[in-house]
């Protein structure tokens, strides 16, 4: 565990020194609710509170960037030849696997605890175990969008700018076809059959449901569980067996 | 060679980097086409006015924003790689640089954003096309401001490319979220402070989303005025990023680094 633990604060003290990032995802966050969310609510009629419904959207997005975060940091990794120095210590790849994706976990949790905090206390009258289970939601989402961007990692071994340009074209489309920003129901059938493939449709109606959201706007829960779990087993299985038998001796061109 | 042929030989270099970027043109090409035949789409449905006649020619507009701000990321690039100190040993002065720069920056934000122009035409009915060309100058006069607050961006956060993008967002949110870009005039004035919507008001990005909607989409005849508050909204911001990058360059001339 020592060694897993050295290595995730291997890299998070670079991050957080100065933590840049974190602050600056936090005034963006209280930028786009305060002004963007508050805004837009007065303008739609068709929901009695957009601005909680965006909330929830705005943090679920968020989950999403920091877990394409973790993918994208480990091509990276492998782009400026810190892979191959990884690959070399004495640790076994599954524990190097479980570093990387517990790192993405330590991020998620650091940037989201000041945005999440906010969200739940505008929506307020909530039970513990209603907020416990939306944050495991969200570690759950964030786990299966860092195994997809592993799993697509082995593209940036044929070239890194095509793998950029798939995964944050794909990273836009995900999020414009989904229930993020707006529900189901109110999508165009040619873009809801669209938002049916977004992890993130099921993620976010998954954690509104769990945060008291009327039901009848949001996804069937028993298949957003399902779609999430499988997504996440499926993905992070994906990496796990990239890291281990693929990963050996390559580099990014 | 004059000094009008260098700069324009290092705008053309610097131009035509930005379309060999094949994730940045993936980037924005997704990002402004689901923009507006996504977001602009949906959300019309969940209100009670027309938001996507209201939105997509907003989109051009922060198409254009997004472009112009790629110039002060080539820049941290070059600064970064050494690629600078190639530029500095051409026969060129240090402010034709700055302006070949902007230059470049102006005209890559004027293509990427001429070509959301055309979709946006082909999805909304203009009642005036000749008014959109008469005002692609003065876009072009915006994005040369544009580009020149992410000039000095780049010259702000030197060599720490963490700090650039930090500043980046931290600014395109600014003016996108105190503009009249995402909302109209009224919910602002009913909702936030008059100094803060006087700043919405003035922000060139407000300007030329509204010189847009009114002139080439809605058809009304072009106002003098407004398009002069574009000028004069644009070229400080112009005059800064020349101003900021050109003191990084003199800086990196007499210490050799920044």
């Amino acid at each position: 565990m020592s060694n897993i633990t050295r290595l995730i604060w291997f890299d998070l003290k670079q991050e957080l020194n100065p933590p840049v990032w974190i602050v600056m995802e936090w005034v963006v966050f209280a930028l786009q609710l305060s002004i963007y969310g508050a805004l837009i609510s007065q303008l739609v009629t068709s929901m009695s509170d957009y601005l909680q419904f965006y909330a929830v959207g705005f943090v679920v997005m968020m989950t999403f960037e920091i877990g394409s975060h973790t993918g994208r940091h480990f091509v990276e990794n492998a782009h400026e030849g810190r892979l191959p120095y990884l690959l070399s210590l004495p640790i076994p790849r599954w524990k190097l696997f479980f570093a990387i994706a517990l790192q993405g976990g330590v991020e998620l949790a650091l940037l989201l605890v000041v945005p999440l905090s906010v969200t739940l206390v505008l929506i307020g009258n909530l039970t513990a175990v209603s907020a416990t289970a939306a944050v495991a939601t969200l570690f759950w989402l964030g786990f299966g969008v860092a195994g997809l961007m592993l799993a697509l990692s082995f593209i940036a071994f044929r070239s890194t700018d095509i793998y950029t340009a798939i995964v944050t074209a794909l990273s836009t489309l995900i999020i414009r076809f989904s229930t993020v920003l707006y529900p189901l129901i109110f999508l165009p059938p040619s873009y809801a059959s669209g938002a049916k493939f977004s992890p993130l449709t099921y993620g976010a109606d998954l954690v509104r449901l769990l945060l008291g959201f009327d039901p009848s706007m949001l996804l069937d829960p028993r298949m957003a569980a399902v779609v999430l779990t499988a997504l996440a087993v499926s993905t992070l299985g994906l990496g796990m067996l990239l890291l281990q038998r693929l990963v050996e001796g390559v580099k990014t061109a | 060679m004059t000094e009008l042929g260098r700069v324009l030989q290092v705008a053309r270099t610097d131009f035509s980097y930005f379309f060999r970027t094949k994730w940045l043109m993936a980037v924005l090409l997704s990002l402004n086409l689901s923009d507006m035949l996504v977001v602009g789409l949906v959300y019309s449905g969940l209100m009670r006015f027309n938001y996507f006649q209201f939105f997509v020619p907003a989109v051009v507009v922060m198409g254009l924003f997004v472009a112009s701000l790629d110039t002060g990321r080539r820049i941290w690039l070059a600064l970064r790689e050494g690629v600078i100190q190639y530029y500095l040993s051409l026969p060129i002065s240090t402010q034709g640089l700055v302006f070949a720069y902007l230059l470049a920056g102006g005209l890559s934000a004027m293509v990427y954003s001429g070509s959301l122009l055309l979709v946006a035409l082909v999805v909304l009915p203009a009642h005036a096309v000749w008014n959109a060309l008469v005002l692609l100058p003065f876009l072009f006069i915006l994005a040369m401001g544009l580009a020149g607050i992410a000039a000095a961006l780049a010259a702000l956060a030197s060599t720490h490319g963490e700090f650039f993008f930090a500043y980046q967002q931290i600014v395109q949110v600014f003016l996108l979220t105190f503009s009249t870009v995402y909302y109209p005039k009224y919910v602002m004035e009913k909702y936030l402070p008059a100094a803060l919507v006087t700043v919405a008001q003035a922000n060139p990005l407000s300007i030329a989303a509204e010189a847009l909607r009114d002139f080439a989409f809605a058809g009304h005849p072009i106002q003098v005025s407004i398009m002069a508050n574009m000028i004069l909204t644009s070229i400080p911001f112009a005059l800064l990023g020349a101003f900021a990058y050109s003191r990084a360059l003199h800086e990196l001339q007499v210490k050799g680094k920044l």
